[in-house]
């Protein structure tokens, strides 16, 4: 194809060379990025609690005052929940993953350590708590009765007898060994503790991806208590298909219970999961909006130009037709012509996508671009450049050779 | 010859129907864009306290072993941003600034008069007597409580005009009483409505949350042994169990403020933090010298990160969107202005010098931006709203369009159209008549 | 009125250098109407972009009503043209988006008049053409004498001591041709200085004098109302 007349036919019009190029440039550079971002927000909200979420839902209950009874109201009411239909397990407890809010400590090996080898989320959770979450055991067993003790209220330092771990929290403990059996410290305790089961899966409550619990998102330890609060969640298992009757039911029978209390509106976790990603979903869907919005501005920039173009060269188009030019020629040329702008503002694209990304790692500690990001970024907009141009190309092709006849401009 | 301009660019605006709704959508999709995410950056990043962001202080004391990994629970450095009740309180007691305050967050159980109505949750904050004319709350009902009730742990309250509405429909409650946690409390204030954004006053427990309902002396919550609803974080061996255990021990959970108006009164008030610390040092309470500090709102607000990443990142977004929207906008005006090369060369000749073209042009902009900024406008608000459909409530709170925010719109897009204009203008007056005209 | 000694300009591309205009000289005198023919390409069009003050020259001097204009900077020309010079081109150039009164306004805009003294001279002007009738009309819906005379109003009404018209028949057919040559000739009697480039003998004819230019140097037949086409006549 003639490249060098179409390079020095593009020397007169410089400028709108360089914007369209630079256009596409900077969409390219915001494209690479901005889908990064939201494939690693969208993985982020898609990591999975370890929980059988769609049959779990909590009811969080606050005691009105401070009633001196808290072990034998809450056994109450776990026995009423207990006994309804359609409930397969019930466990009070002090949070739950995608709640926000909970419990963390650090785990040592042995006493003298001055760092601990681990951080975790703590559950406390009765013998039903594995059945009340869902939660898969993958080694070991559950706790026996005898084993789980009363806990009333968080400051109560009763140590726990056993606990049971996340898998992740057991590799980083005792990486290729097997942790049953094996004791740890949780971080101030005076004593060890044995692990005596192993969850395939649980989630810490917090769920921000760039904050400090990032770090340590899946370790998590069940330390098994009868636990008591005046603030307490009760975490209530259905069997399948019956989640809204049982929640319509086990709130009308807690009142029935006592009436001097605050039930929090009942919260499924498949709504827990939402509340929590709710603006990572939202960030996505945002910065998805604004790279179509880009594409279609850039789009729309090249048609206006490229209309333009077309518009000042008529007479030489005819004089190209006159001379034998096909009409596929025509639109080669043009094709040809945004083909070289594109590649331009592709080149300067991909660099200013990696400068964009180098700059928001250090910036905002986020992780580094991957090069497939960028080259499928360089292919769409180089695709869009050339959809784009076709109209004012098929436009420009259709100009009749006759033109070259008649003088003037 | 300012309405001679005006009235030319209207008529060459109109005369290409097409390219000028172009000209003013890439104008007004750009301004858009950028208005809605400045609108949302501005809200996070402003100083919810203008008047006085300089005079108030958030106190920081070392207490953790700074040999504790950095940033091993939240904290960008090696301070925790809460204090211990025992320094919380000692602060107060020593009283070195001439007006402070320590508090927490919690909340309580209301049970409401009507017996049809079950009880519900308010989120309180505890909190001395001097938070009120600290933060300039507004009171609609009565006022704060006395420092008598301070001393005294008296069973009052402060609530808001919101709560006041829901259980008292609005009429005076000063006297009344509350059955709070299954306790009677006087109400002796309502607030104004009354929502800073961000809550600077307590960024490590709900930045942009709803603003409490109600405010109880801290030393009545302390005495009825209301837990924090907030973050409380332990180091070292918490020692004894339960309630007393928390207040004794080294775990984290107050915040303080100190209000200090002059470069002097600062000083004073650092020199009296470091002696504190090594005084407790001395009594054999730490083994290392605990570091102390003083930020006002705006360091606080910059320590705590409360303009998000996700804020930041749409910011620039954005902009760039912008930047992309000028340069077609830029593209489009060239095309035009060269397209009517000829009719500049007849105004030349005919002894219009370079500035009149320029300011021809320029108007010719300058009506873009005008429509394109209108446009804006529009598109930010829907985009606004489209941000409290998708973002949580308290992203929502951050949505509302000021005053302010329409006049930087304005200017924005006025400016940007400008901007985008400039390049073709000064092609339009490099247009030589002669060459123009030999043309024909 | 219009003086140029020894007048040059130089076009220079990289390779070669040429002259549109050689050691030219040409005075006319105020009241005069004077013709300027030659063949095509002979420099009469750069002629009149340079006595219109439209481009500078390389060399000699040029005074237009007894002021030197070398050396003026963009701002000084341009207000010179708006407040000497008329032009009337040959392909019109009016303003398409403005009706006739808006189009005969645009110098005088640019003048600084008042919006009355800007109405008067628009409204004297236009009387003087004849058009005073169809001020509201838009240039699409004039026939081409039509829009001829409102070039030449435009051009009066600032009261120019000069008016430059390139080919200003060129466009129109032999009837309206005659009413603009009519026109031309009652502004001169009322004592206008009229210079008018041309290659058509017929209409020099009726010019008071003729100026023939052959490649860039000027062949003056004084005071003869006969032109010479073509003749290679050198004179002092």
């Amino acid at each position: 194809m003639e490249i060098r007349p179409i390079l020095s036919a593009m020397r007169r019009n410089k400028v709108g060379a360089v914007l369209i190029a630079l256009q596409m440039a900077v969409t390219l550079a915001i494209l690479c990025n901005g889908l990064f971002i939201v494939e690693q927000r969208l993985s982020l909200s898609a990591r999975p609690s370890g929980l059988d979420e769609p049959n779990v839902f909590v009811l969080t209950n606050f005691w009105v005052g401070n009633p001196p009874d808290l072990q034998a109201r809450t056994q109450a009411d776990l026995a009423a929940l207990r006994s309804l239909p359609g409930v397969v397990a019930v466990s009070a407890t002090n949070s739950y993953p995608l709640s926000g809010g909970g419990s963390s400590e650090g785990v040592k090996l042995n006493p003298e350590q001055k760092e601990p080898t681990a951080i975790t989320a703590l559950y406390f959770l009765d013998e039903q708590g594995l059945q009340s979450m869902g939660l898969k055991l993958i080694a070991g067993r559950n706790f026996n009765a005898d084993e789980v003790i009363d806990k009333i209220g968080q400051d109560s330092q009763v140590p726990p007898t056993a606990v049971i771990i996340s898998r992740v929290l057991a590799e980083k403990l005792f990486p290729g060994q097997s942790a049953l059996g094996k004791s740890i410290f949780v971080q101030f305790q005076k004593h060890t503790v044995p692990i005596v089961g192993i969850v395939d899966r649980l989630q810490v409550p917090w769920v921000e991806g760039d904050s400090w619990a990032g770090s340590f998102n899946d370790n998590s330890t069940i330390e098994p208590y009868h636990f008591a609060a005046t603030y307490i969640h009760y975490m209530i298992r259905t069997q399948p298909g019956q989640l809204a009757t049982v929640i319509q039911a086990a709130q009308k029978q807690l009142y029935e219970v006592s009436r001097a209390r605050v039930l929090e509106k009942a919260v499924p976790m498949l709504e827990a999961r939402s509340n929590a990603y709710q603006d990572d979903r939202g960030l996505a869907i945002i910065l998805m909006v604004v790279c179509a919005a880009l594409l279609a501005v850039t789009a729309f920039g090249i048609v206006g130009l490229t209309s333009y173009w077309v518009a000042q060269r008529r007479r030489q188009i005819g004089i190209r037709r006159a001379l034998g030019a096909t009409r596929n020629a025509i639109v080669r040329y043009f094709q040809t012509e945004n083909f070289m702008i594109a590649v331009s503002g592709a080149a300067v694209g991909i660099a200013m996508a990696v400068a964009l990304n180098l700059w928001m790692v250090s910036a905002f500690a986020m992780q580094r671009l991957q090069i497939g990001y960028a080259l499928i970024g360089a292919a769409v907009v180089l695709l869009l450049g050339q959809a784009a141009v076709l109209w004012p190309a098929l436009k420009a092709a259709s100009i009749p050779p006759a033109l070259a006849t008649r003088g003037g401009a | 010859m300012f309405t001679y301009y005006f009235n030319l660019a209207v008529r060459s605006l109109r005369r290409n129907v097409v390219l000028t709704a172009l000209m003013i959508a890439a104008i007004g999709v750009g301004i858009g864009a950028s208005m809605t995410t400045l609108t949302v950056f501005r809200a996070m990043s402003g100083d919810p306290i203008p008047q006085k962001s300089r005079q108030l202080f958030a106190v920081q004391i070392g207490n953790w072993d700074p040999q504790t990994k950095r940033g091993l629970f939240g904290s960008p450095d090696n301070l925790q941003p809460q204090l211990t009740y025992i320094d919380a309180t000692a602060l107060m007691k020593a009283h070195a600034a001439s007006r402070q305050t320590a508090m927490y967050t919690t909340g309580f159980a209301l049970t409401p008069p009507n017996p049809d109505v079950r009880p519900y949750q308010v989120q309180a904050r505890a909190t001395y007597t001097d938070f009120f004319p600290m933060f300039q709350v507004p009171f609609r009902y009565g006022g704060p409580w006395s420092a008598a009730e301070d001393e005294n742990r008296a069973e009052v309250v402060v609530i808001s005009t919101e709560l006041n509405d829901k259980v008292f429909a609005g009429a005076n409650p000063v006297g009344k009483t509350l059955n709070l946690d299954g306790r009677d409390y006087r109400v002796v204030g309502v607030t104004e409505h009354w929502s800073p954004t961000p809550k600077f006053y307590d960024l490590n427990n709900d930045t942009f949350g709803k603003p409490e309902e109600i405010y109880v002396p801290f030393t009545r919550a302390i005495e009825s042994q209301m837990l924090t609803w907030g973050n409380y974080n332990c180091s070292g061996d918490v020692g004894e169990p339960g309630w007393k255990g928390r207040l004794s021990s080294e775990c984290v959970w107050f915040q303080f403020w100190a209000e200090l108006p002059t470069a002097d009164a600062v000083a004073r008030y650092r020199t009296f933090l470091n002696n504190y610390a090594s005084d407790a040092r001395q009594a054999g309470r730490f083994r290392w010298l605990p570091e102390t500090r003083l930020r006002n709102v705006r360091e606080w607000m910059e320590y705590n990160h409360v303009v998000t990443t996700s804020a930041r990142i749409l910011v620039l977004v954005s902009f760039s969107f912008l930047f992309v929207c000028l340069l077609n906008a830029m593209g489009l005006m060239l095309a035009k202005t060269m397209g009517r090369a000829a009719d500049i060369g007849v105004r030349r000749a005919l002894g219009a010098n370079r500035h009149a073209i320029f300011s021809q042009c320029l108007m010719e902009s300058g009506v873009i931006g005008l429509a394109g900024g209108v446009l804006g406008l529009l598109l930010t608000a829907l985009g606004l709203a489209g941000l409290r459909a998708l973002l949580s409530e308290d992203v929502g709170r951050l949505t509302h369009f000021s005053v302010a925010d329409v006049s930087i719109a304005a200017a924005l897009s006025v400016g940007a159209a400008i901007v985008a204009g400039l390049y073709p203008t000064w092609r339009a007056t490099q247009v030589q008549p002669a060459w123009q005209l030999k043309a024909q | 009125m219009l003086k140029m000694t020894h007048l040059s300009k130089a076009y220079r591309t990289e390779v070669v250098e040429t002259y549109a205009l050689r050691d030219f000289s040409i005075h006319v005198r105020q009241g005069e109407f004077v013709a300027v023919t030659g063949p095509s390409g002979s420099g009469k069009t750069t002629f009149l972009t340079i006595a219109g003050l439209l481009e500078e020259f390389t060399g000699g001097e040029y005074q237009l009503d007894g002021e030197n204009v070398r050396g003026l900077n963009d701002n000084q020309r341009s207000r010179l043209r708006n407040e000497k010079i008329g032009f009337i081109f040959q392909a019109f150039n009016l303003i398409g988006d403005l009706n006739v009164q808006d189009n005969v306004d645009v110098p005088l805009r640019y003048r600084g008049f008042n919006a009355a003294e800007r109405r008067r001279r628009i409204q004297e002007a236009l009387g003087r053409v004849g058009l005073s009738a169809r001020s509201r009309h838009y240039p699409a819906e004039l026939s081409g004498g039509q829009q001829q005379r409102v070039a030449i109003a435009r051009a009066l009404a600032g009261s120019p001591r000069l008016l430059l018209a390139d080919e200003p028949t060129g466009n129109l057919d032999t009837q309206m041709a005659r009413g603009v040559l009519d026109l031309l000739e009652e502004l001169h009697r009322d004592g206008a200085t009229i210079v008018m480039v041309t290659h058509d003998p017929e209409l020099a004819v009726r010019a008071q004098r003729e100026v023939h230019i052959v490649d860039g140097q000027v062949v003056d037949l004084a005071a003869q109302p006969r032109a010479v086409a073509g003749a290679n006549v050198a004179n002092a």
